[in-house]
């Protein structure tokens, strides 16, 4: 595979734009509950980019507006939904942890541990049909002690479903450290127990995430059976928008965020390979002004009229 | 209250009367142990266990992986072997991950063996609406009750969430107590249902409603945050002559049916407002109760106020009309007092 080396530096710093731009909804409360974004995560969404059809599934986590673009899902209409707007993705209905979009076979959770049993029900219907797709359920390190983790897994080695589970291993569950919670240095050695095609890669560094994901991908979409990548990262921000995030060293942060942020790697490898600064801060700005502009144009819309409230609890609008 | 009765009152939230209540019983039984997600290094997601980690050390305060069913089920396992665990679930939504340890195994098996087994189990959870959209803001109080052998705990006040705690861990039933996110960060003294958290260890029995409010025109029962919604309803329409009776049950199971009846016996109008979904719940089990109790003609007026059967949304504007508020209650209490 060819790489489009600009192209996936403006993938990553438009999901960043995205993310700072649905930050500046908390503050004001035009978002409620608890917003989780995804910076320092961009390289995983990137890399899912590219190797994904627009039938392929993903099931996502509360964490999932970098799953949702990378599927396809219209970014308007996301960060509509995001701000609670009766343009949204679900008409308001969803929010940020629940959106839903049947179009492009993508989907989140705002529960723990569920994204992989919806994956699961997508990976068999491709299979009953013997339609060449993939089911792409994502977790974070925490939610692979979550029972699923391994009720899904085995289901889909048992049955040679085409899911590709993919682990975003930010290090952290809320305050929890995966090494105080899990006994083995990773997540991607637990898929030789089920029979499952099992990777790990540095998940910022993010050509190494595109090769890594074509590779699952390839061999659960060529018939493998199920494949496990699990793509180390960290997480920039708190848990959530607000959240005190005193469980973390102020010195781990720091040296984290500096060495592990996927963008600033790939700036320097670029930039190392020849690149001109100026363009790349060009498609910075670029990103920022098309997202600054987006939400700009989301504010001016509608919220959900109160009458439609009790709409959508049954197929049949009453 | 007034300002002087509310200067000399201790500066505490619920979350940490609750935090309180779980040290000061963790000392005086050593017993007691909490496990749950981020109970220990961060103190809580509400910060409702803070302090225990540091003074009980990792094996009696314990972070979990993301394992609800097992490490519910552990807390059977624990309760069984003696120990006495305080399970939490974030929230409360998160039950169906583990639900099943809880109505099988945690709830009948004090039954099951005939009564040679205890349970003394509390899981404490988080609930209520904050604007956190379908999967993050369930009561689900009435899922519990509807499970023969929970008892089921919803405090209100400040002082009531370290009372109520404590009795909970005391108990020798297992109890489900359903702290609401709403109140947990809310100062003592700016509960309007005030009143001082004691320093010292106290219990508040579980079963017995609180009358918070005297009234002679209308019986509202409630619990949880509805409490403090009712007392700014109830001051609201006071201006217009309608003079409310407001009840915090505190608990549904066991429900003091006692309480309300003699209350909906004196003023023959009974409101209901109940934050979690209207049908087969909390609204008509009361109602029932209390015609039971009364007689099915006893009552002038019966008024249900609940989340109408509608998962809830994430848009404010959508929420705000489905969920119970001082507008929306005072605007009941005034369509009540109108009709006769
Ligand atoms: C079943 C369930 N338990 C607990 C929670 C609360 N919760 C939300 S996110 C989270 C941590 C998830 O950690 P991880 O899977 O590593 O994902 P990350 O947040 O790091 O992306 C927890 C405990 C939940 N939403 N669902």
């Amino acid at each position: 595979m060819k790489l489009n080396e600009i192209n996936l530096f403006r993938t990553m710093v438009r999901l960043r734009a995205f993310d700072e731009a649905c930050i500046e909804g908390v503050p004001t409360f035009e978002i409620h509950g608890e917003l989780h974004t995804s910076i320092g995560q961009e390289a995983i969404g990137a890399a899912m980019a590219q190797s994904l059809t627009l039938h392929d599934a993903v099931v996502s986590t509360h964490r999932n507006h970098y799953h949702a673009l990378a599927k396809g899902v219209p970014p308007r209409a996301l960060m509509a939904e995001i701000f609670e707007k009766e343009t949204g993705l679900c008409r308001g209905r969803g929010g940020h942890m629940h959106p839903f979009d049947p179009e492009h076979n993508f989907s989140a959770t705002g529960i723990v541990g569920a994204s992989l049993p919806v994956a699961l029900g997508y990976a068999y219907n491709f299979k009953l049909k013997g339609l060449p797709y993939i089911a792409v359920g994502i977790c974070g390190d925490g939610a692979t002690n979550h029972g699923t983790f391994h009720e899904c897994l085995n289901m889909a080695a048992a049955w040679g479903l085409p899911l590709v589970c993919l682990v975003e291993n930010n290090q952290y569950a809320i305050s929890v450290r995966f090494s105080d919670v899990t006994a083995t240095p990773g997540i991607a050695e637990r898929a030789a127990a089920y029979g499952a095609f099992g990777r790990r890669v540095d998940g910022t560094d993010v050509e190494e995430v595109v090769k890594a994901f074509a590779e699952v991908a390839r061999y659960t979409r060529k018939g493998g059976g199920p494949s496990l990548l699990e793509a180390t990262c960290y997480r920039h921000r708190g848990h959530y928008e607000g959240d005190h995030d005193n469980y973390r060293e102020r010195a781990e942060k720091q040296r984290m965020r500096a060495e592990m942020d996927p963008i600033a790697r790939y700036r320097r490898m670029l930039v190392e390979r020849g690149a001109a600064e100026d363009e790349l801060d060009q498609i910075v700005a670029a990103a920022k002004g098309e997202m600054s502009a987006m939400l700009a144009d989301i504010r001016k819309d509608a919220m959900p009229d109160p009458a439609g409230a009790m709409d959508h609890v049954f197929a049949e609008v009453v | 209250m007034t300002a002087d009765m509310t200067a000399n009152m201790r500066k505490i939230n619920a979350s940490q009367a609750v935090a309180e209540s779980l040290f000061q019983e963790m000392e005086r039984d050593e017993r007691v142990v909490i496990l749950g997600e981020d109970v220990g290094r961060c103190g809580g997601v509400f910060g409702s266990s803070r302090n225990l980690l540091d003074r009980f050390g990792p094996m009696r305060v314990r972070d979990t992986p993301i394992s609800e069913m097992s490490f519910t089920g552990m807390g059977v396992g624990m309760a069984m072997a003696g120990l006495r665990p305080v399970v939490e679930i974030m929230f409360v939504d998160f039950i169906g991950v583990c639900l099943e340890q809880v109505y099988n195994a945690m709830a009948k098996i004090p039954y099951m063996s005939g009564g040679r087994v205890k349970m003394p189990m509390v899981i404490k959870t988080a609930g209520g609406n904050i604007g956190s959209a379908a999967q993050h803001s369930q009561c689900l109080w009435a899922t519990f009750a509807h499970l023969p052998g929970m008892q089921v705990v919803a405090p209100s006040s400040a002082r009531d969430h370290k009372g109520l705690m404590a009795a909970a861990i005391r108990s020798d039933n297992p109890v489900i107590f359903i702290e609401h996110k709403g109140l947990l960060l809310k100062q003592a003294k700016e509960f309007l249902n005030a009143g001082d958290v004691p320093a010292e260890a106290f219990v508040t029995p579980i079963g017995k409603a609180d009358i918070v409010r005297q009234g002679g025109d209308i019986t509202l029962v409630t619990l949880s945050a509805s409490v403090e919604y009712a007392m700014e309803a109830a001051a609201q329409v006071a201006g217009e002559g309608i003079d409310v009776e407001l009840i915090d049950l505190r608990s549904i199971v066991p429900l003091d049916v006692e309480t309300v009846a003699q209350s909906a016996a004196k003023t023959g109008r009974l409101l209901v407002v109940d934050e979690d979904y209207l049908s087969f719940g909390l609204s008509a089990e009361i109602i029932v109760r209390v015609l039971e109790r009364l007689g099915p003609s006893s009552l002038r007026q019966l008024r249900r106020h609940a989340v109408p059967d509608v998962p809830i949304p994430a848009a404010l504007s959508l929420e705000e009309v489905l969920v119970p508020g001082p507008a929306s209650i005072a605007r009941v209490l005034r369509e009540m007092a109108a009709a006769s």
